[in-house]
C-alpha cells in the first residue's frame, strides 16, 4: 500500500508539475501587458491569435515585428509566425487558415487570386521592405565573378538539366548572350525550390521565361528552373551548402547571403547595365537588376480584430517597416512607398476602403 | 573443442617453459575488445565536450536567463523557455495517458491471461509496435489527432495543439512501457502470489496487495525511462505540428485554451535553431542541447540509481 | 476481506462463493484491464489502415511511371523510390559497420571479461548513451563529424552527405547492438563455459568458441534490431544528410540526399495543408506505409532468432 501512495504521489507531483508549468506560460510574457506602444493604440485590452505564414524570406522581419509588438503594444495577443514558402502560405491564406500571407513576390493573378476570389477572401497587398536576389559562390571560387542573365539562363533554365560542370553551360550560354568562359569546375546548385517566392522571382527578374520562350522551349515549361538540383525550402542550408564544395551555386534573399559574411561569395548581376553587385543602395534604388519588393497580404474581412488591425498598424509604423526590417538586414523601403503602403492601410482598414488588392 | 583446448594447453605448458606469463593474442583481443567499449564511450565524450565548448559563450554570459527566454527572431535574446515548458506539458499529458493504460495492459496480459493464441497475439503485436519508426506514430497523429479530431484537439490552430502532440507521443511510449511493466511483473516470483492466493485472495487483490508493490520499484524507473524518451522525441512532434518558426504565447488563457493552442518542445526548438545561420546561432543551438541533456540524463541516472537501489534479488 | 467463518457460522457454500461485491470489483478490474490491453490491437490496426488508406489513395491519383525517375523530387512530381531506399539503406549499412564492432565488442566485454563492479560502472554509462536524443546526434554530425572527420578524409564530401549521417547514426545504435547482445551472450549458461574452462581453453577462446555460438541467434537478433532502428531514424538524416525538397538518385555515399524517413520529415514541415502543388504531400503515407511494412518484416524476423535462444535455454 506504501508503494502505491507513492505511485499515486508521483502521478500528482507530474500533473501539478505540468498545470504549474501551463499557468507559469501563461504569465510569463504577462509583464509589459500595459505599455504605451508607439501607434498609440489601447494596449490592455487587446487579446486574440493571429496566424501569419507564406515566404522564408520575409519570415525574420515578420518574426521581429510579431516580437517587438508582443512587447511594446500588447503581450496577449498569441502569434505564430512560419516560412513554408510563398506559395504554400498563399494556399494556406485563400483557404482562410492564416490571417496575413507573407510574400516575397505579388500573388499570382492567374493561379492563386483566382482561388481566394473563389473562397470569398479579399485581401490587401502591402509593401513592405525591399529585397535583392543575391546569386553566390564558395569564396575559392576565383574565376567567377560577374553573371549576365544569359549566363544565369544557361546555368539555371530549363534547358540545362543535366550539366553538371561550369563549363558544360557554355555552348548555352553563347546561344543566348552569355559571356562563354565558365571554368572547367564540377557544379552544384542549392537553391530554392517551387513552393518559394524566391524561385518564382528570380525567374522573372532574370528573365528566364522569355528567354526560353525565344529558345523554343514550350509554354508550360518556359516559367521553370531546371529539376536537377538540390531544392531548399530552407535559405540557411542553402547557405550552408555553399561551404560544400569550391565551386557551388545558388541563390537567396540579400540579407541571407549578407549575414554569412565569409562563407559565400557574392556574385555581381549583369541586367545590361555592367556587373552591379548587390548592396543596401543598389537595391533601394534597384540598379541592381534581381532587386524586387517583399509584401504582407492581409485577409479583408480580418481587419475588424482589433488585435490584428493594431499589429499591422505597428508593422506599418516606424518600428516595424523601418526599425525591424534594418535590423534583420534588408532594405527599408524610400519613404514615399512607405507612405503608400500607409495610406492604402489606412483606407482599407479605415472603413470603406478600395476592394481587393492595391 | 577439444582439439582447440589441447591446442591452449599446449601453449600454456609452450608459455610457462619459455619464461613467458600471458598469450599475447589473447592479451590483444582483451584489449581489442575493451578498446571497443572505451571508443564507444569516448564519442559519448566528445560529444558532450564539444557541444559544452559550442555553448560555453552563451550559457556564461546569459547562464539562467537562456533558460527563461522564450523565443526571439535576435540570437542574443532567444531562449528556450517555451521549449521547456513544452516538453514538461507533453511528458505529464503522456504520463496521465499512457501509465496507466501502459500498466494496465501489462497487468492483464501478464497476469491475467494464459499462454493462449490470443495472447500471444497481442503481445507480438505489442513487441511489433514498440519497433515502428517514430516517424510513423506522427504521421498516425496527423491524420487521427490532427485532421480527424481538430474540433476536440485544437479548434482555433487547426488541431495542432498540445492535445494532439501529447495523444501522439503517449500512443508512441505505450508499448515500450507495457513490455517493461510485463518485465517487472514477470519478476516477481510465483511463490509470493501463491501465498496470497491459498488466503483467499481475489486476482486482482493478489496482483494490488503483492504482485505490485513487489514490483512497483521496476515499473517505476520503467516508467521514468519512457517519460526520458518521450521528452526527446523530435520527429513525430514535427509532423503534428509543433511550431518551428516564431511564435508568442499570450498570457491569461484558461488551461484548456492552452492545451489546445500551439505549442513547441524543446527538441523541435534545437531543430530550429539548426536550421539558422551558424555562425550566430551555432552557440544557442549548442546550450540548448546542453539543457535538453542535463534534463534527460538527470532523469535517466535518476532511474538507474533508483533500479540499481531497489533491485530485487529473491 | 470477505467474512471469515467464525466458530459459530456454519461453512455453508455462500460463505465459501465470497462475497458478491469482490467478485463484481474483480470482473470489473478484469475487463478495464482487457480493455487497455486491446488498445494495442486496436492502435496497430489504426496504423495500418490509415497508412494503406491514404498511400492507396495516393497510389490511384498519380501515375505509376513517377515511382521510377531519376531522383525524389516531389514538386515536380518525381518520387523515384529507389532513390530513397538506397539512402535508407545506404545508412543503415553505414550504420552498422560502426555499430556492429563496437556493440558486440562492447557486449563481449562486459559480459565475459568485466569484473562486477566495472559492470555496474560502464553499463549505465552505456545505458547513457542510449537516451541521447537524435536530433542532438544530427547536430552532432552536421557540425563536428562531417567538418572534423569525413570531409578531412574525403575532401570531396559535400556539407551534407549520408556518410555523416550514417555514421552518427551507428553511434546511436550502439547501445541497442550492445544491450542485446550482452543480454544474449549472459544468458548463456555457466555450465557451457567450465566445460571448456575444465579442459584447458583460455577466455580467449571460450569466448569465440563457447559464448559466440551459443548466442549466436541473439546477437543476429541484436545486429536486426539495430538495423531496423538505423531505417527507422529521422532526425539525423534530416539535419545532416540535406534533407532536401529533392534528392538525385545516387549510390554515393559522399553525396548529399534523401531517406524514406527525411523524405516524411521534409514534406511535413513543408506544408501539410499543400496539396495544391501536386500530389507531394500525399506521398508521405506511401513512404510512411513501405517504411512501417520494412521494419515491421525485420522486427518479426528478429523475433524469430530472439525466441529460438529462449527455447534452447
Amino acid at each position: 500500500m506504501r508503494n502505491r501512495r507513492k505511485w499515486l504521489a508521483l502521478l500528482a507531483a507530474v500533473a501539478s508539475l505540468s498545470l504549474v508549468a501551463a499557468a507559469c506560460s501563461n504569465d510569463d510574457n504577462g509583464g509589459g501587458s500595459g505599455s504605451t506602444g508607439s501607434s498609440g493604440t489601447t494596449a490592455q485590452d487587446l487579446s486574440g491569435t493571429i496566424t501569419i505564414s507564406g515566404s522564408s524570406t520575409v519570415q525574420p522581419i515578420t518574426s521581429l515585428v510579431a516580437e517587438l509588438f508582443n512587447e511594446d503594444v500588447s503581450s496577449d495577443v498569441s502569434i505564430t509566425v512560419d516560412g513554408p514558402g510563398t506559395g504554400d502560405g498563399f494556399v494556406l491564406f485563400c483557404d482562410g487558415e492564416t490571417d496575413i500571407s507573407d510574400a516575397s513576390r505579388p500573388i499570382d493573378p492567374k493561379e492563386e487570386a483566382p482561388v481566394c476570389q473563389q473562397n470569398g477572401i479579399e485581401y490587401i497587398e502591402l509593401a513592405v521592405a525591399f529585397d535583392g536576389i543575391t546569386v553566390m559562390t564558395n569564396p575559392a571560387n576565383g574565376d567567377v565573378t560577374c553573371l549576365n542573365k544569359g549566363d544565369l539562363y544557361s546555368l539555371f533554365g530549363p534547358e540545362s538539366d543535366g550539366i553538371d560542370t561550369w563549363d558544360g553551360a557554355d555552348s548555352l550560354a553563347q546561344q543566348v548572350g552569355g559571356t562563354d568562359n565558365f571554368p572547367s569546375a564540377p557544379l552544384e546548385i542549392t537553391a530554392p525550390g517551387t513552393e518559394s517566392g524566391t524561385y518564382d522571382a528570380f525567374i522573372e527578374l532574370a528573365g528566364i521565361e522569355d528567354t526560353a520562350l525565344s529558345q523554343g522551349v514550350p509554354e508550360d515549361q518556359a516559367a521553370t528552373l531546371r529539376t536537377d538540383y538540390h531544392s531548399s525550402p530552407d535559405d540557411n542550408a542553402i547557405i550552408t551548402a555553399m561551404e560544400g564544395s569550391d565551386t557551388p551555386l545558388g541563390f537567396v534573399g540579400f540579407a541571407f547571403a549578407e549575414n554569412a559574411g565569409d562563407q559565400v561569395k557574392i556574385l555581381q548581376v549583369d541586367g545590361g547595365d555592367g556587373c552591379i553587385e548587390p548592396t543596401r543602395d543598389t537595391i533601394a534604388d534597384q540598379s541592381y537588376p534581381l532587386s524586387r519588393t517583399l509584401y504582407i497580404y492581409v485577409n479583408k474581412a480580418k481587419v475588424s480584430d482589433p488585435a490584428i488591425k493594431a499589429f499591422v498598424d505597428y508593422y506599418l509604423s516606424d518600428s516595424g517597416i523601418v526599425d525591424a526590417v534594418q535590423q534583420t538586414g534588408y532594405v527599408d523601403l524610400p519613404s514615399d512607398q512607405i507612405e503608400s503602403s500607409r495610406s492604402t492601410w489606412t483606407s482599407a482598414s479605415g472603413g470603406t476602403g478600395a476592394t481587393g488588392s492595391s | 573443442m577439444s582439439l582447440v583446448a589441447e591446442a591452449d594447453t599446449r601453449t600454456a605448458v609452450n608459455l610457462a617453459l619459455t619464461g613467458r606469463r600471458r598469450h599475447l593474442g589473447g592479451m590483444l583481443f582483451r584489449f581489442g575488445l575493451l578498446a571497443t567499449l572505451l571508443l564507444a564511450l569516448a564519442i559519448l565524450l566528445v560529444l558532450l565536450v564539444s557541444t559544452l565548448i559550442e555553448a560555453w559563450p552563451v550559457l556564461s554570459t546569459r547562464g539562467w536567463g537562456f533558460v527563461t527566454s522564450d523565443s526571439s527572431s535576435l540570437s542574443e535574446r532567444a531562449g528556450v523557455w517555451q521549449g521547456l515548458v513544452g516538453s514538461l506539458i507533453l511528458v505529464g499529458f503522456v504520463a496521465a495517458i499512457a501509465l496507466p493504460i501502459g500498466v494496465a495492459a501489462a497487468i492483464y496480459l501478464q497476469e491475467y491471461t494464459r499462454d493462449t493464441r490470443t495472447s500471444r497475439i497481442l503481445i507480438a503485436n505489442i513487441r511489433n509496435l514498440a519497433g515502428v519508426p517514430a516517424v510513423v506514430y506522427g504521421i498516425l497523429g496527423l491524420v487521427v489527432f490532427v485532421k480527424a479530431l481538430s474540433a476536440i484537439t485544437g479548434p482555433d490552430s487547426h488541431g495542432r495543439s498540445y492535445i494532439s502532440g501529447g495523444l501522439t507521443l503517449a500512443v508512441l511510449v505505450m508499448p515500450i512501457v507495457i513490455l517493461i511493466t510485463m518485465e517487472a511483473l514477470r519478476a516477481v516470483p510465483p511463490a509470493i502470489r501463491e501465498g496470497a492466493y491459498g488466503v483467499g485472495a481475489t486476482r486482482w487483490e493478489v496482483v494490488r496487495s503483492h504482485v505490485l508493490p513487489n514490483a512497483a520499484p521496476g515499473i517505476f524507473t520503467g516508467a521514468i525511462l519512457a517519460m526520458a524518451r518521450a521528452f526527446g522525441e523530435t520527429a513525430p512532434l514535427l509532423l503534428v505540428g509543433a511550431v518551428t518558426g516564431y511564435f508568442s504565447s499570450a498570457s491569461g488563457r484558461t488551461p484548456l485554451e492552452v492545451l489546445q493552442g500551439p505549442y513547441t518542445a524543446l527538441p523541435t526548438q534545437i531543430f530550429s535553431f539548426a536550421k539558422l545561420p551558424a555562425n550566430e546561432w551555432q552557440p544557442n543551438t549548442a546550450a540548448a542541447i546542453i539543457v535538453l541533456l542535463v534534463a534527460i540524463l538527470l532523469v535517466n541516472f535518476l532511474a538507474i540509481l533508483l533500479r540499481n537501489r531497489y533491485e530485487r534479488t529473491w | 476481506m470477505s467474512a471469515t467463518a467464525t466458530s459459530r457460522q456454519p461453512i455453508t457454500l455462500e460463505v465459501m462463493r465470497g462475497s458478491k461485491r469482490r467478485h463484481r470489483k474483480e470482473r470489473a478490474v478484469r475487463t478495464f484491464f482487457q480493455a487497455a490491453a486491446f488498445l494495442g490491437l486496436v492502435i496497430s490496426i489504426a496504423i495500418v489502415l490509415t497508412l494503406i488508406g491514404e498511400a492507396i489513395r495516393w497510389l490511384f491519383d498519380i501515375q505509376l511511371g513517377w515511382l521510377w525517375t531519376g531522383g525524389w523530387i516531389p514538386r515536380s512530381n518525381q518520387f523515384d523510390l529507389l532513390t530513397i531506399f538506397a539512402g535508407t539503406v545506404m545508412v543503415a549499412v553505414i550504420a552498422m559497420l560502426v555499430a556492429t564492432p563496437l556493440g558486440l565488442g562492447a557486449a563481449a566485454y562486459l559480459s565475459e571479461y568485466a569484473t562486477p563492479r566495472t559492470r555496474r560502472t560502464l553499463k549505465p554509462i552505456l545505458e547513457t548513451l542510449a537516451s541521447i536524443p537524435s536530433v542532438v546526434l544530427g547536430y552532432f554530425a552536421l557540425q563536428v563529424i562531417n567538418p572534423d572527420l569525413v570531409r578531412k578524409i574525403f575532401a570531396s564530401a559535400g556539407t551534407f552527405n549520408y556518410l555523416a549521417a550514417g555514421l552518427a547514426v551507428g553511434i546511436l545504435t550502439i547501445p541497442l547492438v550492445a544491450s542485446v547482445a550482452e543480454d544474449a551472450m549472459h544468458a548463456v549458461p555457466n555450465a557451457l563455459r567450465e566445460g571448456a574452462y575444465g579442459i584447458g581453453a583460455r577466455r580467449m577462446t571460450v569466448t569465440l568458441r563457447v559464448v559466440f555460438p551459443a548466442a549466436v541467434s541473439g546477437i543476429v537478433a541484436s545486429l536486426i534490431l539495430g538495423f531496423s532502428r538505423a531505417v527507422g531514424e529521422t532526425m539525423v538524416v534530416a539535419i545532416a544528410a540535406g534533407a532536401t525538397g529533392s534528392a538525385e538518385r545516387t549510390l554515393n555515399p559522399l553525396d548529399g540526399g534523401q531517406t524514406m524517413t527525411g523524405a516524411i520529415a521534409s514534406l511535413a514541415i513543408g506544408s501539410d495543408q499543400v496539396r495544391g502543388s501536386g500530389f507531394a504531400f500525399d506521398s508521405l503515407y506511401f513512404v510512411g506505409l513501405l517504411l512501417f511494412a520494412l521494419t515491421f518484416l525485420l522486427n518479426v524476423v528478429s523475433e524469430r532468432f530472439v525466441r529460438r535462444v529462449r527455447s534452447r535455454y
